[in-house]
């Protein structure tokens, strides 16, 4: 037995950052897909083989609007 | 390999967008009705919120997009909030139902959510495979 696990971010703007640890191969993107069909467009997809941190630190970068404001 | 996503949400369940609306305070009621949308052109609506002046806020479902677009008469807005920030927080309650309900019928379970400080919802689930 093997646990699978699907962290989601929802932002408050509504756009949401999935992401999906202990699935091998073609059987995550199934997984995931119902949900994605359910909830809009796919906006940008990384396989993380690496794993997590380095994608999202990324991709928050890429969203500045989202930061907290300092000073 | 696992991967990572970033996903647009769009309104294209009904179901998971009467459930958003309730988790803002608001009451949908379902059929088609006319409501006073831009300039105050009357369109039918799917679905509609009512607002004391009567001016309904409404969706209506769009073929071409694939989604519910909301019909409003801005002039006649009656929201503490303005309409962009209205529909930023029915978009992710709208993200947060879909998501639950769609994961549940895949057969996870919830082990941890919270609002995040960002206004941010952290969401986890899992279930175990062979």
């Amino acid at each position: 037995m093997k646990q699978i696990t699907l962290r989601y971010l929802i932002l408050p703007d509504g756009r949401v950052e999935e992401r999906v640890e202990g699935v091998q191969g073609q059987a995550c993107r199934a997984l995931t897909e119902r949900v994605e069909a359910c909830l809009g467009s796919l906006q940008r997809q990384v396989a993380t083989a690496e794993g997590f941190q380095a994608v999202s630190t990324g991709v928050i970068q890429a969203q500045p609007q989202h930061q907290p404001r300092l000073g | 390999m696992s991967h990572f996503s970033t996903i647009k949400t769009e309104l294209r369940d009904r179901q998971a967008l009467l459930a958003a609306i309730g988790d803002l305070g608001h009451t949908a009621s379902e059929g088609e009705r006319p409501v006073r949308g831009y300039r105050g052109q009357v369109v039918t609506a799917d679905l509609a919120i009512a607002q004391d002046n009567g001016a309904d806020i409404g969706f209506r479902w769009s073929e071409a997009s694939g989604c519910y677009e909301l019909v409003t008469d801005l002039d006649l807005w009656q929201q503490p909030q303005p309409l962009e920030r209205f529909l930023a927080r029915l978009t992710q309650r709208y993200a947060l139902r879909t998501i639950l309900a769609a994961t549940a019928q895949e057969g996870f379970q919830v082990t941890e959510q919270s609002d995040r400080l960002d206004g941010a919802i952290e969401l986890v689930v899992t279930r175990w495979s062979d």
